[in-house]
């Protein structure tokens, strides 16, 4: 690298990299961080593919239009709850209920945002009122170990702008798209039901369950939120095992968590 | 109805439920940034927040567990099997053809 040119001689337009490592030296243009970003999500997109069109498709069955899904999609833009909302899609909607299950499902960016907090706050509000909203498991992920890196080179915090722009678009244009793509090839499929593709929706969320294993004592929540929620559904007509199989596992969650942390004390 | 206006419908209370859902969905990403950024969690309240995900998707499919008939019992039982073991893709092609084939067995 030659790093005695100055990093505006390199940037286009003049504008430099907020914070840039010194390291990363001149070169790391706008643009340059803006493609790093893109690549850095494409393994990921491949992933997130899959799941993005068996949404698509199941909204589709559930009666949304392809323009419904993608604004669901492009506005909430948080895979998790749009899978439940989806589950709990009836004809005309329960607000309420889906807004309060998007609200449980969401609950983590609480404390993705609190750990991504300090890296924003050289940011313009508005910047950082946009690096918040396309804030999804993925970008956060990726965001906050370049940050990481960064911190360790410079010694501030920080996020590159570009970086996480190109992260966040890559994300968000494959998402809207596939999910939207899914929406308009499903219905073509027929009755989901006699094909057996009503699986599907049970598959993909023992998926994305397995894939937050802790071991054994932080999956404890997982048996009793499945049976309360299960009892629940044989009982009370209507949603309502969502909520009540949901509050149960996070009891357990409790419980488990403050004998760790008793265990944790001298 | 022509294929286009499908493709662009639009109903008031599908409009809500979206809107909604991004408010709530907006409200955690920047609630977590201006209200917690100056303080800590307990490790307790921690571990609640990061145990709601998982119990929300498994108390979702839960209904497809109190399932009496055999057929759908059984494609439930391989689906949780690739589900332990495979990634999304097969686990849902697998678990979707095995619960086609025996609704038409049994």
């Amino acid at each position: 690298m030659t790093a005695t040119v100055h990093p505006d001689d390199a940037a286009p337009e003049g504008v430099v990299i907020k914070g840039a490592a010194p390291d990363e030296g001149p070169g790391r243009s706008v643009s340059t961080e803006f493609r790093r970003g893109l690549a850095a999500m494409m393994p990921i997109l491949l992933g997130v593919a899959p799941f993005a069109l068996v949404l698509g498709s199941q909204a589709a069955m559930k009666g949304l239009s392809p323009l419904e899904v993608a604004l669901m999609c492009g506005l909430n833009f948080a895979g998790g709850s749009e899978f439940v909302a989806i589950e709990l899609w009836r004809s005309p909607p329960q607000i309420a209920l889906i807004a309060g299950m998007t609200l449980l499902v969401n609950c983590r960016h609480l404390l993705m945002g609190a750990a991504f907090a300090r890296h924003l706050r050289s940011l313009r509000p508005w910047q950082a009122a946009l690096v918040l909203f396309v804030m999804a498991d993925e970008t956060w992920a990726l965001g906050m170990d370049d940050a990481r890196r960064r911190m360790a080179a410079t010694g501030r915090p920080g996020i590159s702008l570009p970086y996480y722009a190109g992260l966040a678009v890559s994300l968000y244009v494959a998402w809207v798209a596939v999910t939207v793509a899914g929406a308009v090839v499903g219905p073509v499929l027929g009755d989901p039901h006699a094909y057996g593709f009503d699986m599907a929706f049970t598959a993909v969320f023992l998926v994305l369950v397995r894939g937050m294993w802790k071991g054994w004592r932080r999956a404890l929540p997982w048996p009793v939120s499945l049976g309360v929620a299960a009892v629940t559904h044989l009982l009370v007509p209507g949603a309502w095992y969502v909520p009540a199989g949901t509050l149960a596992g996070l009891a357990v969650a409790y419980v488990v968590a403050g004998h760790e942390t008793r265990e944790a004390a001298p | 109805m022509n294929d286009l206006a499908r493709y662009v419908a639009l109903d008031v209370p599908s409009l809500l439920a979206i809107l909604s859902m991004m408010a709530v969905t907006y409200g955690t990403r920047v609630a977590g940034f201006l209200v917690l950024r100056n303080r800590s969690l307990s490790p307790r309240a921690t571990a609640v927040l990061e145990a709601v995900p998982g119990a929300v998707l498994i108390s979702v499919i839960a209904p497809a567990f109190t399932t009496t008939n055999p057929a759908d019992l059984a494609g439930l039982a391989v689906t949780l099997a690739m589900a332990c073991r495979f990634p999304m893709l097969p686990t849902v092609i697998v678990g979707v053809a095995a619960t086609a084939l025996l609704r038409h067995v049994l």
